[in-house]
């Protein structure tokens, strides 16, 4: 379960009303490509960006879009046509990719408030944020909290399970115990009465 | 004289029988100017309830043709509403029908409502005979009738027209297989009619003003059709995006549930646990009770063990015991041998 990309445009410009759209404007962008050998990893990042431009493109303002390009999942949210997208492979889960993409639309309005809607050209600096995001959020537990309770109620299920278990195992160890009590009972009451008997019969021989 | 709509069956020669009356009661009676003041001024009022009367009935053929015209453009309503497959649907055609029908049926209606209320005025009014009223209360029952008919039957097409419609949604969703596709094909469909509607900039958008375009439509116009048929597809597209956002939120209540769901089971573990554990406490107990009969018992068993020892280890009883043995040896062995 890998997060490959998180990418965020600002895609004003691509409203579908207009016929000379211009391509949506990159404004953070957070790239692993490490799976990639060294020299391909150049156009692997290229790649990504066109993707990403084409998607963010086709999305209508205030939509979630999930398409499948190849081996990856690209999963984009436009919300007043700030547009986050992600790259990620099959195994990680659809809700919890836009649970992060709504995570980090926040955090980039938060930052930056409304100055990226006058960004014309594609932004150079990397956001810090978004790469520290890219790394943390590979396990989809820590972004989306209700992946996070279900694993953490499944685990205690687990150990529950464990336990009862171990309680039938202590039951049948006491049913045991009880058995070996009642007999040693039995047989301390025997030994009483031979003592007393010897103490008491044959005092005159 | 006929009347003019086409389709009323009657002749009106009320006023050529007036006028041959008139005519006749001219040459026969030489009766004094006042009775044919008289005469005149009754004539008059008769023309006048005549009149009224005539015009009582061209209303209602007028509201009669009326009817017939919306009920057969309802019928060829009805005809497209039933025709439409999944990619010939002539929905431009039905709205325009739709439109044009329901104008027709609140004007019809607001003028049966004016031929009802002539009606009432004229029974009033009190110069008509018994007939008359009667017959024209007839009327307007059955012209009412009538336009209850035609709107049940407008109803039916619509219903009918919405449920084709869901049908025909279900079918292309069924049909088209990923949503990738479906994001693509409208917004590659919708620029060329994007274009388009930068020519079409004087008619005005179909959702924006229903009596307009249908105004614009009585009128004659029918370059409507490219800007209405951008509405069926943006329908589509807001369907195709309504059903991921759906999923959407499907799968997060669906997450919430299972995590629901999950609580309730472990909260069933949980007291499963505690009946089990209450019940081997009870074992426990029986198992403490056993003990304490056990030590009882062997404490008291060495008590009595404790006793003998000493007892047995003690010597008066066996001092007295050998005093005694030896005292009758002496005894007989003084007997015998002094």
């Amino acid at each position: 379960m890998r997060v490959t990309a998180l990418v965020i445009l600002n895609s004003a410009a691509s409203s579908s009303s207009s016929p000379e759209a211009a391509d949506p404007v990159v404004l953070a962008n957070a790239t692993d490509v490490s799976r990639f050998g060294y020299f391909q990893r150049f156009a692997a990042r290229e790649f990504i960006l066109f993707v990403a431009r084409t998607v963010a493109n086709r999305t209508p303002a205030g939509q979630r879009q999930s398409v499948q390009h190849e081996e990856y999942k690209v999963h984009s949210y436009n919300r007043h046509d700030l547009c986050a997208l992600a790259f990620m492979d099959d195994h990680y889960p659809v809700r919890s990719a836009f649970a992060l993409l709504n995570q980090i639309l926040d955090e980039y309005q938060k930052a930056f408030g409304e100055s990226w809607r006058g960004v014309k050209v594609d932004a150079t600096q990397p956001w810090p944020y978004l790469t520290e995001a890219l790394t943390k959020f590979q396990d989809p537990a820590e972004v989306d909290k209700l992946f996070k309770i279900q694993r953490d109620l499944d685990e205690t299920k687990i150990i529950l399970h464990k336990t009862i278990e171990n309680l039938l195992d202590r039951g049948v160890k006491l049913d045991d115990l009880v058995e070996k009590s009642s007999d040693l009972s039995a047989a301390s009451q025997m030994f009483y009465k031979q003592a007393k008997k010897t103490n008491q019969c044959c005092t005159m021989l | 004289m006929n009347s003019r709509v086409g389709q009323a069956t009657y002749r009106d020669r009320t006023l050529e029988f007036v006028k041959a009356v008139e005519s006749l009661k001219k040459t026969v009676s030489l009766a004094p100017e006042v009775p044919s003041g008289i005469d005149a001024l009754s004539l008059d009022g008769s023309k006048a309830a005549v009149s009224t009367q005539s015009e009582f009935n061209k209303r209602a053929s007028k509201i009669g043709l009326g009817i017939h015209q919306t009920s057969q453009k309802l019928a060829k309503l009805a005809k497209l509403a039933k025709r439409t497959s999944v990619f010939d649907d002539p929905s431009v055609e039905i709205q325009e029908l739709t439109t044009v029908i329901k104008l027709d049926i609140t004007g019809l209606n607001s003028a049966v409502v004016d031929l009802q209320l002539l009606c009432n005025s004229q029974n009033e009014s009190g110069n008509t005979s018994r007939d008359t009223s009667s017959h024209s209360t007839t009327v307007v029952d059955n012209l009412k009738n009538r336009l209850m008919n035609a709107t049940k039957e407008f109803k039916k097409v619509l219903t009918m027209r919405t449920e084709n419609f869901k049908v025909h949604e279900n079918r292309r969703q069924l049909f088209s297989s990923s949503s990738s596709k479906d994001s693509s094909n409208p917004f590659l469909r919708q620029r060329p009619l994007a274009s388009r509607g930068h020519h079409d900039s004087s008619t005005p958008a179909p959702w924006e003003s229903d009596t307009n375009n249908s105004s614009s439509l009585f009128l004659g116009r029918t370059n409507a059709d490219p800007s209405s048929s951008t509405q069926p597809l943006v329908q589509q597209q807001q369907q195709q995006m309504a059903a991921v956002q759906d999923s959407y939120m499907n799968s997060r209540s669906e997450a919430l549930q299972g995590v629901e769901s999950t609580i309730h089971e472990l909260s069933n573990i949980f007291t499963q646990l505690a009946t089990m554990v209450s019940q081997q406490g009870e074992l426990a107990l029986r198992i403490d009770e056993n003990m304490d009969d056990t030590l009882a018992n062997v404490e008291g068993a060495q008590s009595q063990l404790l006793k003998y020892l000493t007892s047995v280890s003690s010597n008066r009883w066996l001092m007295i015991k050998i005093f005694f043995v030896l005292m009758v040896f002496l005894m007989i062995f003084l007997f015998f041998v002094a």
